[in-house]
């Protein structure tokens, strides 16, 4: 690959290494503490029981339903809401750090004084961060089978990598989203507040339409929906689920490309 | 200067922040192989005007570039030509000054690592450190490392000077007046003036985003007041004195008169040759007061 168009991507890859660390480590963290509880909760009937106590409504938007089966602990614990949000909360900051953020502090003047197009810097950025995302996405994959080898968490390696794949492309969604608001304008708060923003909208769409007779049908336009609705801890996933969350984050990104050459760059 | 001897092309330049008016309409021309000053105070457009020149910006109206290039057409082309030194300088935190010299070198391709050496020292740059940990003034100098660290046709330069220490100043107009030697064109953007006046062959004025005046060095000079003062053997000529043209606040005391000449001191020497004169002092103006007066009134 030429050097020039490998360095779009290498530079702000070195800029973001310390984050993609910190990431990757608290992720790995909490799924090994999370994982450490589980000889507790295995077949234990007690906690079932409880559970079954429970309104059905809860039961269902929390993800409770066969808590103590090794899928149902992985769900309730960490697939069905922590995980999935701090990867998308990571895709989010690291895309916002190396573009609206770089731009906003003036510190991508003298990188775009150089001979490169700007499209091209801003695609090399979005790449690296997806780069960065799958790093976390692997330590993330790496911490799960390994705690679950760990603790004796007898699940389908194939379906926790499925899950975790979800996850890292909810993660590129939300991160292509924030690289075309980045495009239009390098506004670090925007960004972080409609990319943030929309994955909470999302996950709480994904999670508590389907109480509703009314609402149920329009839990699917909640890319989390898309992501875990097929429960991918149970089942294999349609293959249809990957495409469906990579189709519009290549779209925009294509978006945020093509109209941060349309505009002027912010000084610092 | 007709248009293939320029390097620079401005022409009709108009860019407005929403109800901003930042840049008014400015037409200039920058010979190949000069040092171009471009002089005005905070806020007078000079940076726009700049970041138009490198594509950052899209002129309202008008046309900017270089080398026959439009900077929004061909802005990669026209950058592969030059190198920048921004006024407002913002480096990557997270790297050491090593890292960010290389980064740059592998996007422009043509990096030396001994010419790098050579500058860093030169400029007495610690490039092992990482950037966040350097001064305002350190910074700079990787800035200006930048700039000479690539063999750039044209060098754009806004206030790089800022934080320097004197003799790191120094190095530096030496190292414009070698860039000058080996062919390159330098733009001087800079509101300290007496930079400008060491280095530049020709200045342009900034006011309010228009150009008010440019000329030589020794133009602008000749356009500024002169400061006389003239010892008498006998009580001056008053009433002669001041009825000189151009005579600013003519003052005499005993033997001595001194005043401030706005015009041509041709009248005043015509005067003075038929009185007895025991000395005389004109302090040449630097363009400082030639820049002070372009302020005072739309141009000259």
């Amino acid at each position: 690959m030429n050097a020039r168009i490998l360095e779009l991507v290498a530079g702000p890859l070195r800029a973001m290494r310390r984050a993609t660390f910190w990431w990757s480590l608290g992720l790995a963290a909490l799924v090994a503490g999370t994982m450490s509880v589980w000889p507790a909760f295995k077949g234990s009937s007690g906690i079932s029981q409880a559970i079954d106590q429970l309104p059905s409504g809860v039961v269902q938007a929390f993800g409770l339903a066969d808590f103590g089966t090794p899928a149902g602990f992985l769900r309730a614990n960490l697939y069905d809401f922590f995980v999935p949000l701090l990867v998308v909360i990571a895709a989010v900051v690291l895309a916002n750090g190396q573009t609206a953020n770089e731009e906003a502090s003036g510190r991508l003047e003298l990188y775009l004084a150089q001979p490169i197009d700007r499209r091209a810097a801003l695609l090399g950025r979005a790449s690296a961060a997806l780069v960065a995302l799958v790093v976390i996405s692997a330590v993330l994959l790496v911490a799960q089978l390994a705690s679950d080898a760990a603790v004796g968490l007898s699940i389908d390696t194939g379906y926790v990598l499925s899950t975790i794949m979800l996850c890292a492309l909810l993660g590129t969604l939300h991160g292509s989203l924030a690289v075309a608001i980045a495009g239009v304008r390098a506004r670090p708060s925007l960004v972080l507040g409609v990319g943030i923003g929309v994955a909470v909208v999302g996950c709480v769409v994904a999670s508590l339409f389907p109480l509703s007779s009314v609402l149920a049908p329009w839990r699917h336009i909640s890319p989390w929906d898309w992501a875990f609705g097929g429960n991918p801890l149970d089942h294999a996933t349609e293959l249809w689920r990957y495409p469906a969350l990579a189709a519009p984050s290549v779209i925009l990104t294509a978006l945020g490309v093509f109209v941060v050459a349309r505009r002027d760059i912010s000084g610092a | 200067m007709d248009g293939a001897e320029a390097v620079i092309h401005i022409d009709g330049l108009v860019k407005h922040y929403g109800k901003v008016e930042a840049v008014r309409g400015i037409d200039l021309r920058v010979a190949r192989g000069e040092v171009f000053g471009f002089v005005g105070p905070n806020g007078s457009g000079k940076s726009t005007t700049i970041r138009c020149l490198l594509g950052l910006l899209r002129p309202t109206a008008g046309a900017i570039g270089a080398f026959g290039l439009d900077s929004t057409r061909d802005g990669v082309a026209l950058r592969r030509r030059l190198t920048y030194v921004p006024g407002e300088l913002r480096l990557p935190d997270r790297l050491s000054g090593m890292e960010f010299v290389a980064s740059i070198g592998r996007l422009r391709g043509g990096f030396e690592p001994a010419r790098r050496d050579q500058l860093a020292e030169r400029l007495r740059l610690d490039l092992h450190r990482h950037l966040r940990d350097l001064s305002s003034g350190n910074r700079r100098k990787v800035a200006l490392l930048l700039a000479f660290l690539f063999d750039a046709e044209l060098l754009v330069l806004d206030e790089p000077t800022n934080g320097l220490d004197p003799l790191v100043q120094h190095e530096f107009l030496g190292m414009v007046r070698e860039a000058r030697s080996a062919g390159a064109t330098v733009f001087l953007s800079s509101h300290s003036l007496s930079e400008v006046q060491r280095a530049a062959d020709r200045v342009a004025v900034l006011r309010t985003g228009k150009v008010v005046a440019q000329g030589t060095v020794a133009e602008l000079r000749g356009q500024a007041r002169q400061r006389v003062e003239v010892w008498f053997e006998d009580d001056p000529p008053e009433v002669e004195l001041r009825a000189l043209p151009d005579m600013v606040d003519p003052v005499v005391d005993d033997h001595r008169f001194t005043a401030t000449l706005s015009g041509s001191i041709q009248p005043l020497l015509g005067l003075l040759a038929r009185h007895l004169v025991t000395s005389m002092l004109v302090e040449e103006p630097d363009l400082e007061e030639a820049f002070l007066d372009l302020y005072d009134g739309e141009t000259v």
